[in-house]
């Protein structure tokens, strides 16, 4: 088999574990919420795909990226803020409920059944690299995964939000102490995970090619289990440790011998219980959640 | 307020038992314990359609043994265990048989409650199961076994089409899609030269990408001149949308999981498709008795049926009905006994037989159906020539 193609695929995917990742990462380095309603996120996006199907490209996407921001910051301030000064399990469970109810939203309005859609058709084909055929979609996730990462990154290292966010991160109280404001912080973490979902909505419905009302939920458990071994809380942990899943994944199903293949899931979670039997806190800890013992 | 309520319950009651047993007398009642709502329901609701229309007809003509036919409907919402309470319920309320989801998982806990009761149960499960062995004598299934249609494809696909080399990608999430991919290999390896089935792979219905399952076809020194898919939407339809954007135009052969055509906005413009179904919903079927059926379906749902499930539902009914009829009772052992003896019964989905141990058809025409340039339309009916349930 092809190296130059099994890399592509392993990015592509690991693309896209890393950015959901990323997203469930940065609610969680501010709120310490585990959002299941992430999944959502990335549905809702697919959704605004689907209504906007046949508007001019640009509208479309602006419409994923606006539905997923809206409806994170949306759940943020009618699901979670409320909630904020109770138990934290009493928020994860909110976030199921938030998760559940959008599902049967959609259900409702547009039926269980998958709907096609057929966004980016023009990248339905091969190109040749380094003397393989890579597929379109493929390379264009790539792209757009490290795009935003940059992107990303850029916001968090060199915007005086992303500092907030960072030190927010680091330690809650404290920075609240010396000056950030909470609830612009965690309404901007949410946002910006909105941003991501809608990334990661747009890319796999091209590739997949429908939508439906679980659509994001697969995604974002196997997503939720890369942030927990690049280490909860820690952002160049959530996005390694998406990197690292859709790596495995994709070297087990292409390496695996067919009578074990049906097991790869279990293969891909026996390694991140290794993982973490050796590194209880992920491969990159995040410093402050360490147990004092 | 307590009492109020209570009253009103109570008289409820009263008033339902007083039209049950009014009506007890002269209704052939047949319970339909299905999936009217939840996600099994998109599955079920032309099963549901089809038997509601076999009903009506079957009324205009003078029903079962000159009574009406009275259908008792149960919603299991799409909980299998469920079903149980459905059964008990409409049998409780006087069904003689009962009509389930046309799954093994979702039917079998209802029909073990009707064979317990002494109640045949009817249901499109295509896993033989649904049947003698699974359940017990009174259970029967009106679709082509699972087994029976990978044998189907694996011999049509070699004779008919003349297709030397295969493949064999299997979405291994459901029961079905098992014994359909691995009834075509087995078939396959019986009938055509050894090393003729290049490769096998797997996948689950809900991966983000089968990236690496297109890579490992890519990889073949020549491409597969049929490649057996077994899987359901959405994840099959993207299953294939994935192999065409990367250049595998191979002919995609599947069953009956993949009938209708609410999936092709997945794979717009999709070619080389062949699906076996149980008949056209296009009017090009080559049974005219099928081509009339939708024809009246239209025309009483008023709309085109989207899969062909709706014939299983209507000619459940209709066996029920002509051996009801025959036998000159609704006792479940003399309805079944006539069911046995179907030897090439005349049903609108095809000529049908059982026997005291199989109560599924294995050998019975399917159409094979085909999608070009996103249009789909009939090729011909094809019967696999061996009725091989392992």
């Amino acid at each position: 088999m092809n190296s130059v193609q099994i890399i592509t695929d392993a990015l592509s995917l690991g693309g896209i574990y890393a950015l959901t990742a990323l997203g469930i990462g940065l609610v969680f380095s501010v709120l310490r919420l585990a959002n299941f309603a992430h999944a959502e996120l990335v549905t809702v996006a697919g959704y605004a795909l689907l209504i906007g199907v046949g508007l001019p490209l640009p509208l479309v996407l602006f419409m994923a990226a606006a539905a997923s921001v809206l409806v994170a910051m949306a759940t943020e301030r009618l699901a979670f803020r409320p909630l904020r000064h109770v138990d934290q399990t009493t928020m994860l469970v909110s976030s199921f409920a938030v998760s559940i109810l959008i599902q049967n939203i959609f259900v409702f309005f547009s039926g269980s059944r998958a709907k096609g859609v057929d966004i980016l058709p023009a990248l339905a084909r091969q190109v040749s690299v380094l003397g393989a055929d890579v597929s379109m979609v493929k390379l264009t996730t790539i792209a757009v995964c490290g795009a935003t990462l940059v992107g990303l990154i850029s916001f968090l290292r060199f915007t005086r939000l992303g500092l907030e966010m960072r030190a927010a991160s680091q330690d809650f109280s404290m920075a609240r102490n010396l000056g950030v404001r909470a609830d612009r912080v965690i309404l901007i973490a949410f946002a910006l995970s909105g941003i991501l979902a809608a990334v990661v909505g747009v890319l796999f419905v091209a590739e997949v090619g429908f939508v439906q009302p679980r659509l994001g939920l697969q995604l974002v458990i196997i997503s939720f289990v890369g942030t927990v071994i690049g280490g909860l809380g820690n952002l160049t942990g959530a996005m390694v440790g998406g990197f690292l899943i859709g790596f495995i994944a994709t070297l087990l199903q292409t390496f695996l011998p067919l009578e074990l293949r049906e097991f790869r899931e279990a293969f891909l979670f026996g390694i991140v219980i290794l993982i973490l039997l050796v590194r209880p806190h992920g491969l990159f800890p995040a410093r402050h959640l360490k147990e004092r013992v | 307020m307590k009492n109020l309520q209570s009253f009103v319950a109570a008289s409820v009651l009263a008033t339902a038992a007083s039209v049950t047993a009014a009506q007890a007398e002269d209704t052939v009642k047949i319970g339909f314990v299905m999936s009217y709502s939840g996600w099994f329901q998109q599955i079920d609701a032309a099963t549901i359609k089809g038997a509601e229309l076999a009903v009506a007809e079957i009324n205009e003509n003078g029903g079962i043994l000159g009574r009406q036919i009275e259908i008792l409907p149960f919603d299991n919402k799409s909980e299998p265990p469920l079903g149980a309470d459905g059964a008990l319920e409409v049998i409780g309320n006087g069904a003689t048989a009962v009509m389930l989801p046309s799954d093994f998982d979702f039917g079998a806990p209802g029909a073990f409650v009707a064979q317990q009761n002494g109640v045949i149960a009817l249901s499109g499960a295509s896993d033989p199961k649904f049947g003698v062995t699974g359940i017990g004598p009174y259970a029967y299934s009106i679709s082509n076994a699972a087994q029976s249609q990978g044998a189907l494809l694996a011999e049509w696909a070699l004779n008919e089409q003349g297709w030397d080399t295969a493949y064999v990608l299997l979405d291994n999430t459901i029961s079905y899609t098992n014994s359909l991919c691995d009834s075509f290999a087995k078939r396959w390896k019986e009938i055509a030269p050894e090393g003729s089935l290049l490769g096998e792979d797997r996948f689950r219905n809900d991966d983000a990408s089968i990236a690496s399952q297109v890579t490992r076809i890519k990889g073949l020194e020549a491409q597969p001149e049929a490649i057996m898919m077994c899987s359901y939407a959405p994840g099959g339809p993207s299953a294939i949308r994935q192999l065409r954007a990367a250049g595998v135009t191979s002919p995609v052969l599947t069953g009956e999981s993949l009938d209708g055509d609410y999936w092709i906005g997945i794979v717009p413009d999709l070619s080389d498709f062949y699906v076996v179904n149980y008949g056209s919903v296009y009017g090009d079927d080559p049974s005219e008795a099928v081509n009339g059926f939708f024809t009246r379906y239209e025309a009483a749902t008023g709309g085109r049926a989207d899969v062909s499930y709706a014939l299983r539902g209507y000619s459940m009914i209709e066996a029920y009905a002509t051996a009801a009829n025959r036998a000159g009772s609704l006792d479940a052992d003399a309805v079944s006994a006539e069911l046995n003896k179907f030897d090439e019964e005349p049903l609108v989905i095809g000529n049908t037989t059982f026997n005291e141990d199989l109560h599924i058809a294995t050998t019975r025409p399917m159409l094979v159906m085909q999608a070009q340039d996103g249009k789909f339309s009939a090729v011909g009916r094809f019967a696999a020539s061996v009725g091989n349930l392992d």
